[in-house]
């Protein structure tokens, strides 16, 4: 089967700005899109450049825009698409450093800012800080975030405003806020609860659409908004 | 911008009305993109209808002139109009909340849905209102 693959295609050191490149390949059905930026790569134009990892959707690497929506290239297949015309892209709002790999630097500075470890102020017990099932089962979904951005890199609260933390770093600070070990929720409230934080979320659920993880990130938020307002009284 | 950005050229892709024109929407983005719209729109008539009151401060007489106008019937169907985008905003500032104080997020499709439902009937209700005198003449009763 005939697909095209219309690549946004930026190389620093020669060119000024991005251009849209086709290439028309023979593929299976069944492949990944992955598997044809592959295809690209290794039998047309070795120049293309890609985050690619794990290809299996557990790495995050491979988060691109595919068809105008954020998705991992690893987790859908050339039959998903209905048009054999595929447009690629990076993901947007972040610098293009070449080809489809962006700059995440900004993506992880704010990911920084809610304190994405274990803060316990008791002593470590001998064995090991005990979670009951309950417990744990609040934070199961959070966990399983995997950094891609394509959440951050669909918000459009986030395009408008560079300073806006995103629902990336956000849900991280869910997952300690509510994690029965943690004995900072405070200080990550205090983070959130402002204006370039929870409050400029306006519930479009952009980033839920694309999450690889199918995290309701939406929900989480507004369970931390519910927090940070339940503090002021 | 970041250190390694700083040491290689990147390209600057950030343009917030390319990426909300070419982005792909689902209901979530309509319900925000038609919420901001008939806010904006909203606040507009907001306006407007203080100063269609101003003819107060001139008088009953002029004031009743004036009100007689609103009652024509394309001006009727304008108010009609505005309904439209009373509705859509009022129910989705309950869906809004919903999302933010319930577990609406868990069935934000669900209750874009329903507003949209529960918005038609109220709509076609209120025509039957405001049309009533016109509806009972053309059928004669």
């Amino acid at each position: 089967m005939k697909v095209t693959l219309s690549i946004l295609r930026f190389d620093p050191e020669k060119d000024e700005k991005p251009y849209r490149k086709d290439y028309e390949i023979d593929v299976d059905p069944s492949f990944r899109i992955l598997d044809c930026l592959d295809k690209v790569k290794w039998d047309i134009d070795g120049g293309l450049a890609y985050r690619r990892s794990c290809s299996h959707g557990i790495c995050g690497s491979d988060a691109m825009m595919i068809n105008g929506k954020n998705m991992l290239a690893c987790q859908v297949l050339v039959h998903d698409f209905k048009n054999k015309y595929i447009k690629i892209d990076p993901i947007p709002s972040l610098p293009i450093i070449k080809d489809l790999i962006v700059d995440m630097e900004s993506f992880f500075a704010k990911y920084d800012v809610v304190k994405p470890y274990l803060i316990a102020k008791s002593q470590p017990p001998a064995k090991e800080r005990y979670q009951s099932i309950e417990d744990r089962a609040v934070i199961d979904e959070a966990v399983n975030c995997i950094l891609c951005g394509a959440c951050s890199a669909s918000c459009p609260s986030l395009w408008t405003n560079d300073s806006y933390l995103g629902p990336a770093a956000m849900l991280k600070a869910y997952r300690f806020v509510f994690d029965s070990r943690d004995d900072a929720a405070n200080e990550r409230l205090d983070v959130v609860d402002s204006p370039d934080g929870l409050w400029r979320c306006h519930t479009i659920f952009n980033c839920v659409e694309v999450c690889p993880k199918e995290i309701n990130i939406t929900w989480h938020l507004s369970q931390l908004k519910k927090k940070c307002a339940m503090r002021e009284f | 911008m970041s250190e390694t950005a700083k040491k290689i050229k990147t390209f600057d892709q950030k343009d917030w009305v390319k990426e909300n024109l070419s982005y792909h929407k689902d209901s979530g983005s309509w319900a925000w993109i038609y919420h901001r719209i008939t806010g904006l729109a909203l606040m507009g008539y907001l306006f407007l209808h203080i100063y269609s009151l101003s003819t107060l401060t001139s008088g009953k007489e002029a004031f009743e002139a004036k009100m007689k106008t609103f009652l024509s019937p394309p001006l009727l169907a304008l108010e009609w109009l505005l309904f439209v985008f009373v509705l859509f905003h009022s129910l989705n500032g309950i869906r809004v909340v919903l999302v933010d104080w319930a577990d609406g997020a868990k069935y934000h499709k669900a209750l874009y849905r329903y507003s949209w439902i529960i918005g038609i009937i109220l709509f076609l209700a209120m025509g039957f209102v405001m049309f009533s005198h016109e509806i009972f003449k053309l059928f004669g009763k």
